[in-house]
Parts: C-alpha cells; sequence; structure tokens
C-alpha cells in the first residue's frame, strides 16, 4: 500500500529565506534525504522573503533546524520585535498596541477581559493593552528576554519576534544550510519536465543545459510559482475581503530603540514603519481602484524620506491544493497576503514544518496530502480572518473603508465576530495561528465591546475586579523602569558576544 | 435582570449534575427547579468515567475521597479491550501518554522505526505508565512535576451511578434547588413562538420556566416528543441497539480500570467498584435474542450475582440539534453513543460546560443557541469516528456480527484517519478533542492496524542510543509502577465507602 519507498532527494527551488530554511529542516530533521537548493533571484512579490518583521514562531523554527536564539542577532544584524502599534483604524481614538503576550491575568472564574469589559461599562478604565506586560515595556522602549526575568515576574512569559536584516539573514541560512550538508546548485530553470504517465515533475532541466531531477520538488519561487504552477493554476481569490492590490515600499536609515512596528490606516489601506539595526522598512499596503501609483509613490517618500521602489501588484487569496503530485507550494507561491501582521514567513515556516512531518512515500499518496492541504488551508483561512478583522472593525469614512465593511465577511469571521459582540466569547477553530489574547487585542483595541460578557462573573464584585487591574498596573509601572533599555540591551548583548 | 427559571426535568446524573452546576456556579442568575419521578428510575448502571469529571467535581468544590467514599468509587486508569482485533488480544487504553509524552514526536513513531527495522521491542503498553500501573492492580496519585515520568497518567473513577446522583441531589439542594416529585402528563408551548411555557404533573400542578433543560433520559421528554426534534440515527455504523445488565460480588482484586470484552454479538463491560462489579452485555438485537443475551452474561460474568439481569434498549445517533427554542436536551435527551469509551458522563458534562458559558439572557439570542450545537456536534462526531474504529477494525469473522462490522462502509473521516495511520503512523490532529494522539494509537495498534512505515524524523538518532534509551525508560517505569501499592490497599486508606 505504501508506495514505492521513502523520498531520497528534494530539489528546493527558490533563493529567499524560504528556500533557505525549507532546506535547513529538511536537511536537519531528516538526514537521511540529499537536499539540493536551485537559488532563484528573489522575486519582487515574494512577501515571505522580504518582509523583516517577524512572528515569535520564528524562534521556534531556529531551535528546531539546530540554530540558537541569539544567532540572528549576533551573526546577522537581526533585533528585536515585541508587536506592532495601530493608529488610524479607527477614527478619533488612540493607539493600540497588538503585543504577544497575556492581556491581564484571570482572576475568579472568568478570563480578564470580561472583567475590563464591565469596567468599561462603569466609567472610565486604563486602555487594555496597559495590562498587557510586554506592551507596557515596549512603549517604554525597555527589554528583558523572559527567560531573564524570574519566574513569577508578569515579564516572565511574553513572546516576541525578530526584526530582520533579511539580507544577512538569509545568508546566514544559506551558509547554515550548506554546512549542514545542503547542497546549491547555481543556474536557472529553463523548463520543467513532467512524466507522461502520471504528471508527476521528472526533473528541471537548467540553462546550463543539465537536467537536476529528484522524488520531490518544494517551490519557493514566489507568486508566479514557477514549478507548482506547471500542475495546476486554481487560485482561491480573496480580493473581495482583502482589496489591497499594491505594495511599495522604501528604505531608510535605522532609528534606534524601536520595538513596536507601527501600522498606520490611511485613505485606501495602510502604512508600515518597521525598524531593524539595519535599516528602516517603510511600507504602503493600497487598492489601486482608490489610490494611483503616483500618489502613493508620493505618499510613501513624504513618509519615509526616501525613495520608493516599484509598486509590487499582489493578488491576496491561495492555491486550494498547495501540496500536488511531488509538488509542494510554500511561502507565496501558496498563498498571498498583505504583510498586515506579519504572517508571511510564519505560514511558510508551519507549511515547512508540516513538509518535514508528513514527508510521504515517493508516490505521494493523495491520502497523506490531502492532511497537509486540509492543515494549510484551515491555517491561512484563519489568519485571513485575523486580517480582515482589522478592516470590518475599523471606524473610517473613506470610500475605501464604508465598502469594505460593506462587504459581508468571510463565515468563520462572521461567527468569531457575532460571537464575541454578542456576549464576549472566542470560538474554538482548529489550526488557528493567533491566540485569543491576540484576538481581543484588536476587537477591544479596534473598540469592539460586547454587549453581554460571562455570566460567572457575578462572583466577583466590580469593586473587587477595578482593584485588582489597577494593582496589574502598578505592579508593571514598578517593574519597567529597572529594565534597561531596549537600545542598552541590545548593545550589552553584542559585547558580550565579541568578548 | 430577573433570574431565568430553569426547570430540569429528569433526576438521574444529568438532572442533578445539571442542578448542581446551575446553583453553584450561577446562582444570582437562576433558579433552578427539578421534577423528578422516582417512578420512572435511572438508567445509571454503574458508571465508568473520563478524566474530564474531575475538573467538574473540582469547579463545584467537591472532595475527592468523600465524593469517592459516597459513590463506591474506585480509580480507572484506562480501558482494557479484550478480544477485539482477535479472540486472545488484550491492550489498555490508557489515560496518558506513551513514553515520557513530552517530545516533539510521539513515542510510537520511534517504536514503529525500531520494529520496522527488525528489533525486538517489547509492546507499546510497556512504555505506558498508565498501562503498567494497570496491569499491576496499582494506584497513587499522578506526580505534579510534568518532568516527572510518575506525572505521565491520568485517571478518572468508576462509581455508582445510582449513588452519584443522590450524592449531587444533596449538595444541589443546600444551593437552593426545589425538587418536585411527579410524573409528568402534559407539556405546554408557547402557540406564538413554540417555546415550552409549562409543564404540567398528573397531580394537576404546573410549573413555569424560561428555560427547559431535558435530562428525561432517552423517551426524550421535552426535546423529542414535544419539540419534535428530529433524531440522526447511526446504527448503520454503530448496530448495537440493546444491553442487560447484572451486577456481581467483586472476586479477585479490585482493577484500577475498566474491562471492554467483545462477545458475539458486541461487547461486555466490567467495572469494579468498591462493593461489587457492574457487568453488561452491548448487543444489536439483529443478531442476538434478548434471552440468549442474559445467559450470555449470567455465564460469563466472574462473580456471584447480586441482582437479575436487567434490560436496556437504545439507538445510537443524536437528536439533529440539541438546544432548541428555550429547549436544552443534556445526556441521553439528546443522543446516545454507546458506553464502550465511557462517555456518556463526559457528554453531560460538556452539555453543561457550554450551558454555562452561553447562559442566555431572558430573551434566547440565536447566537448562543447555534454556538452551543456547533460545539455539542463537534463532541459527538468525533466520539462517534472513535467508536467506529474499535468494531471497524478487527480481523474477526467468527459471528455475522463481527462480519457485519468489520466489512460495513465506514464515514470518509475515518476512513482518512486509518489510512494515514496504517501508511507512516500518523494520527490527525484534534486539538481539544476528547481523545488525543495516545488514545488512537492505543485503539490502532491493540487492534492491528499496523503502520507499513513510520516518521522519517525518527531515523535521527542511532540504533544503539535509541535501543539503550528504551531499555532505561522500560525499567524506569516497572520500576515506579512497582513501587505503587496495590489499588484495593489505596481505596481502603483514601477513600472507604461507610461498612
Amino acid at each position: 500500500m505504501a508506495g514505492a519507498g521513502p523520498i531520497r532527494s528534494v530539489v528546493v527551488a527558490g533563493g529567499g529565506m524560504v528556500a533557505w530554511g525549507c532546506a535547513a529542516a529538511l536537511r536537519r530533521k531528516l538526514p537521511a534525504i540529499e537536499v539540493t537548493v536551485i537559488p532563484l533571484p528573489l522575486a519582487p512579490g515574494a512577501l515571505a522573503d522580504r518582509i523583516a518583521s517577524t512572528l515569535p514562531s520564528i524562534l521556534e523554527f531556529h531551535s528546531d533546524i539546530g540554530l540558537g536564539d541569539t544567532d540572528p542577532i549576533l551573526r546577522a544584524g537581526c533585533g528585536f520585535r515585541a508587536g506592532t502599534l495601530f493608529e488610524g483604524w479607527i477614527d478619533g481614538q488612540d493607539d493600540y498596541a497588538h503585543v504577544h503576550d497575556r492581556y491581564g491575568q484571570q482572576f475568579g472564574t472568568t478570563s480578564f477581559h470580561n472583567h475590563w469589559v464591565r469596567a468599561a461599562r462603569r466609567g472610565k478604565v486604563a486602555p487594555f493593552d496597559a495590562h498587557a506586560p510586554a506592551a507596557a515595556m515596549a512603549r517604554a522602549g525597555r527589554f528583558i528576554l523572559p527567560g531573564q526575568q524570574p519566574a513569577g515576574s508578569p515579564l516572565s512569559s511574553f513572546g516576541f519576534g525578530l526584526a530582520l536584516d533579511t539580507v544577512s539573514y538569509t545568508a546566514m541560512l544559506r551558509a547554515y544550510a550548506r554546512h549542514i550538508g545542503v547542497r546549491e546548485r547555481p543556474a536557472a530553470i529553463s523548463s520543467v519536465q513532467l512524466r507522461a504517465e502520471d504528471g508527476f515533475i521528472a526533473g528541471l532541466a537548467l540553462d546550463d543545459g543539465s537536467l537536476v531531477t529528484a522524488d520531490m520538488f518544494v517551490d519557493c519561487t514566489g507568486p508566479a510559482a514557477l514549478l507548482r504552477s506547471e500542475l495546476d493554476q486554481s487560485f482561491e481569490d480573496w480580493g473581495q475581503w482583502l482589496p489591497c492590490d499594491r505594495v511599495l515600499m522604501a528604505d531608510a536609515a535605522a532609528v534606534e530603540g524601536q520595538l513596536l512596528d507601527r501600522a498606520i490606516a490611511h485613505t485606501a489601506g495602510w502604512r508600515w514603519v518597521a525598524t531593524n539595526p539595519a535599516r528602516t522598512s517603510h511600507g504602503l499596503v493600497y487598492a489601486s481602484a482608490h489610490l494611483t501609483d503616483a500618489r502613493a509613490a508620493r505618499t510613501l517618500r513624504g513618509s519615509a524620506g526616501a525613495e520608493p521602489g516599484e509598486p509590487i501588484m499582489i493578488r491576496q487569496g491561495r492555491r486550494p491544493q498547495p501540496w500536488l503530485r511531488n509538488c509542494v507550494a510554500i511561502g507565496d507561491a501558496a498563498i498571498t497576503l498583505e504583510p498586515l501582521e506579519w504572517t508571511n514567513l510564519h505560514l511558510a515556516h508551519n507549511a515547512i514544518d508540516r513538509l518535514v512531518a508528513m514527508l510521504p512515500d515517493r508516490d505521494c499518496a493523495a491520502v497523506e496530502l490531502w492532511d497537509f492541504n486540509r492543515q494549510c488551508a484551515a491555517e491561512t483561512d484563519r489568519v485571513r480572518d485575523f486580517l480582515v478583522l482589522h478592516y470590518v472593525a475599523s471606524r473610517r469614512t473613506d470610500p475605501f473603508w464604508r465598502d469594505l465593511r460593506a462587504t459581508a465577511p468571510p463565515a468563520s469571521l462572521a461567527h468569531t465576530f457575532s460571537l464575541f459582540s454578542e456576549r464576549g466569547r472566542l470560538p474554538f477553530y482548529e489550526d488557528e495561528t493567533f491566540t485569543r489574547d491576540s484576538w481581543l487585542a484588536v476587537l477591544i483595541g479596534q473598540g469592539v465591546l460586547p454587549r453581554r460578557i460571562d455570566p460567572l462573573i457575578d462572583t466577583v464584585p466590580p469593586e473587587q475586579s477595578e482593584r485588582t487591574m489597577a494593582a496589574m498596573r502598578e505592579s508593571l509601572a514598578a517593574i519597567v523602569p529597572t529594565l534597561p533599555s531596549y537600545t542598552h540591551f541590545l548593545r550589552t548583548l553584542k559585547g558580550q558576544a565579541i568578548r | 435582570m430577573a433570574p431565568r427559571r430553569v426547570v430540569i426535568v429528569g433526576g438521574g446524573t444529568a438532572g442533578w449534575m445539571t442542578a448542581a452546576a446551575l446553583t453553584r456556579l450561577l446562582p444570582g442568575q437562576c433558579s433552578v427547579h427539578l421534577v423528578e419521578s422516582e417512578a420512572i428510575g435511572i438508567v445509571g448502571v454503574g458508571e465508568a468515567t473520563l478524566p474530564h469529571i474531575r475538573a467538574f467535581n473540582e469547579r463545584l468544590g467537591i472532595d475527592e475521597a468523600e465524593f469517592m467514599a459516597a459513590t463506591r468509587a474506585t480509580f480507572k486508569l484506562g480501558i482494557e479491550f479484550r478480544d477485539w482485533g482477535r479472540i486472545g488480544d488484550s491492550y489498555i487504553h490508557p489515560f496518558g501518554t506513551f513514553g515520557p509524552g513530552n517530545a516533539e514526536l510521539n513515542f510510537h513513531q520511534y517504536w514503529l522505526r525500531l520494529r520496522q527495522q527488525g528489533v525486538a521491542v517489547p509492546d507499546l503498553e510497556q512504555f505506558s505508565m498508565g498501562c503498567m500501573i494497570a496491569r499491576r492492580n496499582r494506584f497513587a496519585l499522578p506526580a505534579s512535576d510534568s518532568r516527572d515520568l510518575a506525572s505521565t497518567f491520568g485517571y478518572a473513577y468508576q462509581f455508582d451511578a445510582n449513588l452519584f446522583a443522590p450524592y449531587l441531589r444533596r449538595l444541589s439542594e443546600s444551593w437552593g434547588a426545589r425538587r418536585t416529585e411527579g410524573r409528568i402528563v402534559t407539556v405546554h408551548r408557547d402557540g406564538e413562538s413554540g417555546d415550552i411555557a409549562a409543564i404540567e404533573l398528573e397531580s394537576g400542578e404546573r410549573i413555569e420556566g424560561d428555560l427547559f433543560v431535558d435530562c428525561s433520559g432517552f423517551v426524550s421528554l421535552l426535546l423529542g416528543k414535544a419539540m419534535g426534534e428530529p433524531f440522526e440515527d447511526w446504527s448503520k455504523w454503530l448496530p448495537a441497539d440493546r444491553a442487560v445488565a447484572m451486577p456481581c460480588r467483586t472476586e479477585g482484586a479490585i482493577t484500577p480500570y475498566t474491562s471492554a470484552i467483545a462477545m458475539p454479538a458486541g461487547w461486555r463491560w466490567r467495572i469494579p467498584l468498591q462493593n461489587r462489579t457492574g457487568n453488561g452485555y452491548v448487543y444489536s438485537s439483529k443478531f442476538l435474542s434478548d434471552e440468549d443475551a442474559a445467559a450470555a452474561l449470567v455465564a460469563s460474568v466472574e462473580g456471584e450475582p447480586i441482582a437479575a439481569p436487567r434490560q436496556l434498549r437504545f439507538l445510537a445517533g443524536r437528536r439533529a440539534r440539541s438546544w432548541v427554542g428555550n429547549c436544552i436536551g443534556v445526556g441521553l435527551s439528546s443522543g446516545f453513543l454507546e458506553p464502550l469509551e465511557s462517555t456518556s458522563i463526559y457528554l453531560i458534562q460538556a452539555a453543561i460546560t457550554n450551558l454555562l458559558e452561553l447562559f442566555p439572557e431572558p430573551e434566547i439570542s440565536p447566537v448562543d443557541r447555534n454556538e452551543f450545537n456547533r460545539l455539542i456536534d463537534l463532541e459527538y462526531d468525533r466520539i462517534r469516528d472513535f467508536l467506529i474504529l474499535h468494531y471497524h477494525a478487527t480481523e474477526r469473522s467468527d459471528t455475522p456480527f463481527w462480519d457485519y462490522v468489520r466489512t460495513m462502509e465506514i464515514p470518509d473521516s475515518l476512513a482518512e484517519k486509518m489510512e494515514l495511520f496504517r501508511r507512516r503512523g500518523r494520527v490527525v490532529k484534534y486539538r481539544e478533542g476528547v481523545f488525543l494522539d495516545a488514545s488512537w494509537v492505543a485503539v490502532y495498534l491493540g487492534q492491528r492496524v499496523i503502520p507499513e512505515g513510520h516518521d522519517l524524523r525518527a531515523d535521527a538518532p542511532g540504533t544503539e542510543s535509541l535501543v539503550a534509551g528504551m531499555v532505561k525508560l522500560h525499567s524506569q517505569i516497572a520500576e515506579i509502577a512497582g513501587g505503587m501499592p496495590e489499588h484495593r490497599q489505596y481505596l481502603a486508606r483514601y477513600c472507604p465507602m461507610a461498612a
């Protein structure tokens, strides 16, 4: 039944951090397999390879492939990031921070947000994110690794991502992959050759006249999906919910001490400011129906103080089957999403983990691919929901924003939204990327308050919850000033490494 | 807000569990009025539970030792399945993990790899703390430190359901539940909304309410009869529709596990309590007459019978919805799955937990209802596939019953899961399902669904070090299990029933 024996060789096409990360993971976890990378130049629309801000999951990915936590900092000039500040998504309201941390601590029998909502109803209350330790820390420009805090400290359990210098980081991954035995075959692909009998990829004809063959092919070539699109072109388009179809990027000088990226809403989309130790990345994400490329370029030039590149055209959505026969698409070859919430590389890493865990026999039986595709789909659809949530829960008057709010959201998001607005609950979904606290950070941050809250809260009187909430804020206010500044922290870390 | 008047119909396990939870956890929000008829009696025939029951008891502040003494309870480490894959087979489905349970890769993958390599490895159950304690008829509470091997098992209880309901009744009444004894003759529905307005008793008494919880058992007095909610019949997959039960004296050790022993037309349960052992034969009336079933049960029990055989009838399946209008079915009134994996009380508990969290306002919102029904459906569907697996994964063809279940069509969702396991031992992930990876692995391997391959990540360690690790683990588990007291002694010290 199991077919044709185990896979012995894999070719990974693509030259960015998705391809090199994939090759390193395969090689490291499945040492019996020969892995070859065909390093192609980065496609402009390969967002998973180009976006510098990452989610906490990147650290798990590193530890899985055998890289240390501080390697990217010390060897590739990367920095840390604690979260994102969202500005202007609600007219006339302060920014809110989405960090990867607990928002308050449960007390009594109901979760924290119920206490917060009840207090908000009763009158003035400190912002929801004032109860998230990492938000208080990052807003103050201070930083410490959670592992360096004593176990009981409110700052002992937050998550953080990395702010990548994508160029040095990719170089580091490449060097590491080669070090553990990944082969590199520098050439361009001139054609993809399919086996007549079953449509599997037999090999890639290279521009040096040679043919590279393998049992399995991983397509990390960006949105063009040079390999995978030879098998089929089906694509699920999400333009109705995510109508931004352009990304403009510009690099400016680095700014020290920034732990929070900024995502600022504008008339026809949003723009970002994200700093890593090497540079500050500026970006503008917009819908071409509402903003011309020329005006977009002017806008970004004005805010970045740097010259933007060419506009990148994107079409948001995903392949229903990233894996077909012996070819699996990972990164932008499988999924295109605007970089809001920085999920592009995260989704690629999860697909790599799955590929490693699920690698089938050489016949790539449909039942085994089915589970991979099912999990990818479930995960991606929920990430889409989370991104769409930012728009659905916005309050701005420009036509772009009004049109978006008038569009019926995907059913799973509609369910989430109604359950939360009705009674403060969040439904459970398999393969969810963002934690309940992340959903709450955005929902409450954008002013969505439930009509009712958990009935079990009645066992704690409101005065008592307000006292407990105040005590949480006070304890943060006492700890944060004792932490080193982020700039100092980074310098010390690098200094220790030199010594 | 005025407290909602909750009327509970039926005073068995479901009725009193609901009453206890509502009175204890939502005291200000509802009044509870339970109507039961002693003439109807309860189905409970000695109940084996899942570890989840402990969370329910803890939430209610129930003292474990006191509760166990009152219900003549014993500890349960898992379920022994005898004669399922083939006559003569025996395996235990433990509440816990195989191996230390903390590795990235499930332990059975390494075990499979060594077997497929031709290395002689003991049965998988010898690497499960829970199984090894069970096989020795021993017990001690699990360790709290998750790095400790002695923490890698869970436990539940085997208790007398006829005593559990009265125990909860005492608590519920002390927390304010009202109880009326009487037989219901009429259910009055509101002409406009179709909601239940009141129930009328034989005595002429009329009891009004805002919310009606149907705990009437198989008759489904409110949900099925009054509201007319259709029943989805699953008997083509789960053909057992009768049971005959008979307690007997306990001979020999009190096993810290329930046994499910395959029989010619179904299976037989064996549930040891402190004072007696519950027995029952679950069978399909298509394949066996009631007389023959009773005779087979009498012939097979191990101790002297202490009551005459008692017959029960049922049908596998569930109501299309559990919550309709203002009527909520909890327990058998909303569906039935045979007690093969001790899920009856678990399903009651799931309904109660969801009701607490979605407790409605005076005007019941469809959002609450739909979410409740969605969550309950998920529970039923997952358990259903797991139960069908037990029947279908067999080599037995010795009776028409086993021939039928072995060759019957199974749901696609289960066929895919089985195929994935057969290929390389993969378990389809169910993060919040009641049965986790180890449960599926236990049943698959225990019933001879043997993978042809394994997860390639298991090839990473060298054979020698892997074998050395297994040998060490094996002896550590044997040592810890062997050092625990006899189950009977532990009970006598911890929670002896009143003489």
